[in-house]
């Protein structure tokens, strides 16, 4: 249909792009970030291209590409893209589009840094383009190992001493500064990975050993204890990702030490590609696993929901609120995900757009903020508002997106998953997805108020509102809140076409 | 000539060890190090012809065969001892610049055996092969004689190594009771019959074994072995003497048994379960970087005994692309570990402080092989991994394989402590590392190794797979 490997080239433009930066730009901070912008920018023009592009009414996967890789073995590197892998790429290059202009004032060894963010950036859209489970995986371990280094070097401590009971135990590890998170982080990953590994073995040697195609393993019937030990090793490698409760300790130390192009990138995409793993790979391969565990999904989800909120209004530190916010609102996506309902899925799925936008916005302004006033601490702030408009209003927008006010995209996901909620076998999952939305209301429009309308802290003078690229982040990420709430029909179109015939397999008997 | 052939590759090293002797002899002065030089090049030379050869028939009416795997191993064990010796020849200190020719006797004699222990189908030349790998071992682990860790290490090796190959002696004669012949072809017909004897011979040979892999439990002389000898030689001692423990358990526990190698499924998946355990949690406290390397080896060889555990060609197969990966990736990193030590005279964890900003090339091979044996995707390592794994989960050992996943998680949680050490903290000192040239190159053909393996290991795992096939 076109002719040329348009998904290879999203997914290896910022790949090349790094090598471009490692080899060439020694020294040359402008070159850098010249070289970072032109890969992105390709990557998002053809991903707009292809959602634009993309067949609504032939549906199913579209862009196919394929090169046999280890042919004995049955790896091939598969690229394709549905509807619901369509929406992912286009938030992945939304994200990493802004993400340049908003970490434009890096100024330590920036070279390293941007190299080491568009590597992570080729995992990503990897992970959302493989129809190989294998290179899947390839992929999946390509966008969590940078981290490492990205949150390690460029990353920054809380200002938060660590007191009470456990104060010392604390201290000797080293609890709430950027080494600790970065190896938190990274060894949580690691330690999912290990059982998708696993899964992903049983996968292919009950099917025969002959392909590790999602499509050939999408067409083989598994037997039910080994769709149910599967799925559950799915769930718990991806959803570590994704952030379920109890094993979501890892995302907002990690979240609030990550530079801000990387919290941004972390919370807005990374933690979307563990719940897409769980939908692609849990849901798509294995329905009758995931009909036997969805009690179990919905019910941790419910925990994360009303956990996740209860937890950012206990925090002080500004980046922690966002954060553990990110762990709600994945328990949201978790939720419309275990409904297996129509509604529900397009909720998580939309979800899983809506909030990766909102929450790098959010992680965008904390940095500015941060950037400005050098602080996290919400009470030390106050009365911005006047000094920084711009932030200001951008922030408001993402808060009532966070809380799901009607003609935000907020709205639509939180809508949809309602609904499913309520028409899935359990429908008392309403209730704490409801009272999860209050939650967030309270401690988004607290923080709001506090940092932003409140009267003018005695400890900051000179601030300044956003400066040249940062705003190019700012009013792009804003634009899609907006647009996507007051048309949502332009994301639940492609979704619904790779939706329906997931819930066909899993609902059939 | 033709009845030679087999046996080309074992005078022509045995030829060469004479020359090095000979040439100890008629040297004089202070600085013998071309007769490191000779060592070394006559090892390439020996390298690039084994990389000729082509598998022979058995020769010496079946007790030696210079088949597939033979060859296999013997391009790695020459391989791993030009990258030991090179990297020997800039040791600084003045001892090894005298006694240059009694360091590469040594290391040759050695060598010796490990190219007959590869090709041993007998259980007596298996034996002397045996001996004479690990003899020279101990004597080199004592080689700094005038330093007291050196000689209590050495003994320590000494004293394990002779107590289990007495261990192995006796189960090897039990075996040769139970079966009436010295054959390893006999004596895996014999298994047919039901030999309780043969049973317990087998088992008790497989502590020699177990000692010289350097499986739990019987590890504990690594650490401190691997603490005082010269690094460049435990670079090398760290990984041939291994591949050839390996070789030899094939030889005599899989190689023609067929069906019978599965009873010994659950012995491999236990020793791998508390070799990989020890390994990986012993390796966390450790503030000396060889200490780390010697227990992260030991978990290394837990993750191949994974592959030993699958008992099937594939599983051995991988332990041979395992055990390629491991050369390169193990000696890289105690190469490294060498380099440092002579900048800073340190060998402490510590020494990689800012590495990457004194010298960014040495710091990323270090990272290279650091996730190599970590077993991180586009490195050597993640492949060996992967496929001993998969061997694994082929026979069904899921459990075996979530275990080794997780515990690599706990594997790269000090690997990467190196790394923050490396990346992350500022240098105490300003500077680039020195570096001599030879170690460099060392360095530079072992990340080559890891990366290239790791980029395209197709050719590797093929020819491992080819050759691991005739055993079953």
């Amino acid at each position: 249909m076109i002719p040329f490997p348009v998904l290879s080239i999203i997914t290896w433009a910022p790949f090349v792009g790094a090598v471009l930066i490692m080899f060439t730009a020694r020294h040359r901070p402008l070159a850098v970030r010249l070289i970072a912008l032109v890969t992105t920018t390709i990557s998002t023009v053809l991903s707009v291209f292809i959602y634009v592009v993309y067949d609504r009414e032939a549906a199913g996967f579209q862009f196919y590409e394929r090169v046999p890789l280890v042919p004995p073995l049955g790896i091939s590197y598969e690229v394709a893209v549905d509807g619901m892998s369509l929406l992912m790429v286009l938030l992945t290059s939304v994200i990493i589009f802004a993400g340049v202009f908003a970490s434009w004032t890096v100024a330590t060894r920036s070279q390293e840094f941007y190299a080491l963010l568009l590597a992570l950036v080729t995992g990503v859209y990897g992970v959302f383009v493989s129809l190989d489970v294998f290179v899947f995986f390839l992929f999946y371990e390509l966008a969590v190992l940078p981290m490492y280094l990205l949150i390690g070097i460029w990353g920054s401590s809380g200002e938060v001493r660590p007191r009470g009971v456990f104060a010392w135990a604390f201290r000797q590890t080293g609890v709430g500064t950027k080494e600790y998170a970065a190896m938190k982080l990274t060894l949580y990953l690691l330690f999912g990975s290990a059982f998708i590994l696993v899964g992903m073995f049983a996968l292919y040697v009950n099917a025969g050993a002959a392909s590790f195609s999602f499509l050939d393993l999408e067409a083989t019937t598994f037997d039910p204890t080994v769709q149910f030990w599967v799925f559950l090793a799915f769930y718990v490698g991806f959803g570590i990702l994704a952030g379920i409760w109890p094993l979501h300790t890892w995302s907002p130390d990690g979240h609030a030490s990550a530079p801000t192009a990387v919290s941004m990138l972390h919370a807005g995409v990374l933690m979307k590609l563990g719940a897409y793993g769980v939908v692609r790979l849990g849901m798509g391969l294995l329905p009758e696993g995931a009909t036997d565990l969805a009690w179990l999904v919905g019910s941790i989800a419910c925990v994360n929901v009303v956990y996740g909120a209860l937890s950012a209004m206990g925090q002080t530190d500004l980046k922690y609120v966002i954060a553990y916010s990110s762990v709600s609102h994945m328990g949201l996506v978790m939720l419309g995900a275990a409904t297996l309902t129509e509604a529900g899925l397009n909720g998580a799925v939309f979800q899983m757009f809506a909030h990766g936008v909102m929450t790098g916005l959010f992680f965008a302004l904390v940095g500015l903020v941060y950037e400005k006033a050098h602080s996290r601490e919400i009470f030390r702030m106050g009365g911005f508002g006047r000094v920084m408009p711009g932030i200001a209003t951008a922030f408001t927008v993402a808060s009532l997106s966070s809380l799901g006010l009607p003609a935000t995209s907020g709205f639509v996901a939180e809508l949809l998953t309602f609904m499913g909620a309520w028409r899935s076998a359990h429908p008392w999952w309403l209730w704490p997805a409801v009272a999860g939305t209050f939650l967030t209301a309270v401690y988004v429009l607290r923080v709001a108020k506090q940092i932003f309308w409140g009267p003018p802290s005695p400890h900051f003078h000179h601030l300044e509102d956003a400066r040249g690229p940062e705003w190019v982040a700012l009013v792009l990420l804003t634009a899609v809140i907006v647009v996507f709430g007051v048309a949502p029909g332009l994301a639940i179109g492609p979704v619904d076409t790779a939706t329906v015939p997931l819930l066909a397999r899993i609902i059939r008997p | 000539m033709s009845g030679l052939g087999p046996f080309a590759l074992e005078l022509g090293l045995g030829a060469l060890l004479v020359a090095v002797f000979v040439a100890g002899l008629l040297a004089r002065g202070d600085d013998r190090r071309p007769i490191a030089w000779l060592a070394t090049l006559g090892v390439l030379a020996l390298l690039a012809v084994a990389l000729l050869l082509e598998p022979a028939g058995p020769a010496l009416g079946g007790r030696f065969v210079q088949d597939g795997l033979a060859l296999f191993v013997k391009r790695l064990f020459l391989t791993a001892t030009f990258i030991g010796l090179l990297a020997g020849i800039s040791l600084p200190e003045r001892a090894f610049a005298r006694r240059a020719a009694e360091y590469h006797v040594l290391v040759l004699a050695s060598l010796l055996g490990m190219l007959v222990l590869a090709s041993a189908r007998d259980l007596i030349v298996l034996f002397v092969a045996f001996e004479l790998m690990s003899i020279p071992l101990y004597v080199l682990a004592g080689f700094r004689k005038s330093e007291g860790e050196a000689v209590e290490a050495s003994l320590k090796f000494f004293l394990v190594g002779s107590v289990s190959s007495a261990v192995m002696a006796y189960g090897l004669s039990f075996v040769y009771g139970a079966v009436g012949s010295t054959d390893l072809g006999a004596v895996a017909r014999a298994l047919d019959g039901d030999h309780p004897l043969l049973q317990l011979g087998l088992l008790l040979a497989l502590v020699g074994f177990l000692f010289k892999v350097a499986a739990f439990p019987f590890h504990m002389w690594v650490p401190d072995t691997y603490e005082a000898g010269p690094t460049p030689f435990v670079a090398w001692l760290s990984v041939a003497p291994k591949a050839a423990g390996f070789v030899a358990l094939f030889r005599v526990y899989f190689e023609g048994t067929g069906a019978h190698a599965a009873a010994w499924v659950p012995i491999a998946a236990a020793l791998a379960t508390v070799t990989m355990l020890t390994g990986n949690l012993m390796a966390i406290p450790q503030q000396n970087a060889k200490r780390l390397l010697a227990y992260s080896g030991i978990a290394q060889i837990g993750y191949m005994l994974v592959g030993v555990a699958a008992a099937s060609a594939s599983g051995t197969a991988m332990v041979l692309f395992y055990l390629v990966a491991y050369v390169f990736g193990n000696m890289g990193a105690f190469l490294v570990v060498e380099a440092l030590a002579r900048a800073e005279g340190s060998e402490a964890i510590s020494a990689f402080r800012g590495l990457a900003q004194r010298s960014p090339l040495l710091a990323l091979a270090m990272l290279l092989f650091l996730l190599s044996l970590g077993g991180i995707p586009f490195v050597a390592g993640f492949w060996a991994k992967l496929y001993v794994f998969w061997a694994a989960a082929e026979q069904g050992l899921y459990w075996l394989v979530l275990l080794g996943a997780i515990l690599t998680v706990v594997a790269l949680f000090y690997y990467l402590v190196v790394a923050r050490k490396m990346y992350i903290e500022p240098p105490d000192r300003p500077g680039r590392v020195p570096l001599s040239p030879t170690l460099a190159l060392s360095v530079l053909l072992c990340a080559l190794g890891v990366v290239l393996l790791g980029l395209y290991p197709k050719p590797v795992v093929m020819a491992a797979l080819r050759v691991a096939a005739p055993l079953f």
